[in-house]
């Protein structure tokens, strides 16, 4: 490892990794956002919604995240679509939709299961009291999915940050892609992969430990 | 309060309830017994459209409950409903299950949901186990709770669907003993339940039910005294023997 540290380049990596996390986090948020929405759809009591749910799901699962993220980036400002008009930026922001977009496909599924696996007594119980549909969602469903789908959530979250790394073939100067830089310019090959590998470690084990507490905490908390 | 006519319902080619007339009067306390699978569930479901009906009329309250324009949610304040799986919300604490509704339907605030909440836990007797969650309260209590949360919002019809059919015999008790006390408050009730005791004291006529028809409908007394249909005698005969 010695010599890397020689090399002025090094600030690449905290650069790459924090970029590596504002991907990870906005995309983590923006998936579990969209992810919800779409279960919610695919338990609608509305069939058009319920359609809508599972193209979604089907269309997005099914095809790989790399062809995605390359639909976003050359096939968006063909159809006129302008994330940015900063290139980097516009890179950014492709990286971040497609990962969103992806994910939240699977976070869908999950949530699915967490409402359905809600005792369907609870939901007659609420109903009974007056409370709308979204009600009921709202303060009786959601709620006790949530222990349910915290460790399903968290498995797809680690590969999200993962994924991240695929965002190197738009141009995004995450992580990855300033491992590549380093070890271009010092030839430095095991020591620069080496750290990335080492880098992406620090970012999911803490993820897993996490984990796990939050997992304990709420079985207590029944 | 509550007046079926010619009610009928299916789910799929089972028709579950095969001409259905019933009234029920303001205050009116009455006991729907019958073989299991006879549609006494289903029934009562009807009065707050949990089940809706294929046809007939339905009047509840002053309002036919299967009219396209009927708010279904107004509808349901006036009704509340006991489980006989008591379907309390395991995320929440008694009082915070007794203040869901008046909370989130009726907008209350925080301190005057949770005054009326105590009230209403002090009512069933356990207003110590306010701040309790329901996995750690016996099914008695639970059920106890469940019956506070069903009157939260006011209702005017309080629909008991088997309420201590999940309950050991010390614990009916203390459910009974609610419910009793509910009636002679005047509460209209519509209760399923194979509690002889419970029917004759307190309720004001018992319906027999079998294969999703009424096939008797008589004041208590004269029910117990000597029900007119064989069937209903001899099914009460099961029922007090155990
Ligand atoms: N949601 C449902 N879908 C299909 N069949 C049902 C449903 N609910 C009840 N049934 C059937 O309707 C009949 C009457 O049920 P129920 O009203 O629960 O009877 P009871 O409460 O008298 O035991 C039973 O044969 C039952 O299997
Ligand atoms: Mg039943």
């Amino acid at each position: 490892m010695g010599i890397i540290f020689e090399f002025p380049d090094l600030y690449l990596f905290p650069s790459g990794l924090w970029v590596t996390i504002q991907l990870s986090v906005v995309s983590l948020i923006g998936s579990l956002v969209i992810g919800t929405v779409i279960a919610l759809f695919r338990i609608s009591p509305i069939p058009p919604l319920r359609w809508v749910g599972t193209g979604y799901v089907e269309l997005f699962r099914n095809t790989p995240l790399l062809v995605q993220l390359f639909f976003l980036f050359f096939g968006a400002p063909l159809l006129g679509i302008r994330f940015s008009d900063e290139p980097l930026e516009f890179n950014f922001r492709a990286a971040l939709l497609g990962l969103s977009l992806y994910h939240a496909a699977y976070v869908a599924e999950v949530v699915r299961g967490g409402l359905l696996a809600v005792d369907k007594g609870q939901i007659e119980a609420a109903r009974s009291l007056g409370l709308s549909y979204l009600g009921m969602l709202r303060y009786v469903q959601l709620p006790q999915s949530f222990r349910a789908v915290v460790p399903p959530l968290a498995n797809i979250f680690i590969a999200l940050v993962k994924n991240t790394s695929l965002a190197t073939t738009i141009g995004v100067v995450e992580l990855l892609k300033a491992g590549e830089l380093i070890e271009s310019r010092t030839f430095r090959t095991v020591e620069a992969f080496g750290s990335v590998a080492v880098l992406y470690l620090l970012l999911t084990i803490p993820m897993g430990i996490g984990v796990n507490w939050l997992e304990k905490r709420l079985r207590v908390a029944r | 309060m509550i007046e079926f006519e010619d009610v009928h319902k299916h789910f799929g080619a089972l028709h579950v309830l095969q001409g259905i007339d019933l009234r029920v009067a303001e205050r009116e306390v009455v006991v729907i017994i019958g073989p299991s699978g006879s549609g006494k569930s289903t029934l009562i479901r009807t009065v707050n459209r949990m089940e809706p009906i294929d046809s007939g009329s339905l009047v509840v309250n002053g309002t036919q409950v299967n009219a396209k324009t009927v708010d279904v949610n107004r509808l349901r304040r006036d009704v509340g409903m006991v489980f006989q799986s008591f379907n309390l919300f395991p995320h929440l604490t008694a009082a915070e299950n007794v203040m869901l509704a008046p909370r989130r339907v009726r907008g209350l605030s925080e301190k005057a949901a949770r005054e009326r909440a105590m009230e209403l836990l002090t009512k069933v007797g356990i207003p110590e186990k306010a701040d309790v969650h329901p996995a750690r309260l016996s099914g008695g209590q639970q059920q106890r709770i469940a019956i506070a949360r069903a009157l939260a919002m006011d209702p005017k019809i309080m629909l008991f669907d088997e309420p201590t059919s999940a309950l050991d015999a010390e614990m009916i008790r203390e459910v009974l003993d609610v419910m009793r006390d509910l009636a002679k408050e005047g509460m209209t009730m519509l209760v399923v339940t194979h509690e002889v005791g419970f029917a004759r004291e307190a309720s004001d006529r018992v319906v027999f039910m079998d294969a999703g028809r009424i096939i008797e409908d008589s004041p208590t007394a004269e029910f117990f005294a000597g029900a007119k249909e064989e069937r209903a005698r001899q099914f009460l005969g099961k029922v007090i023997k155990h």
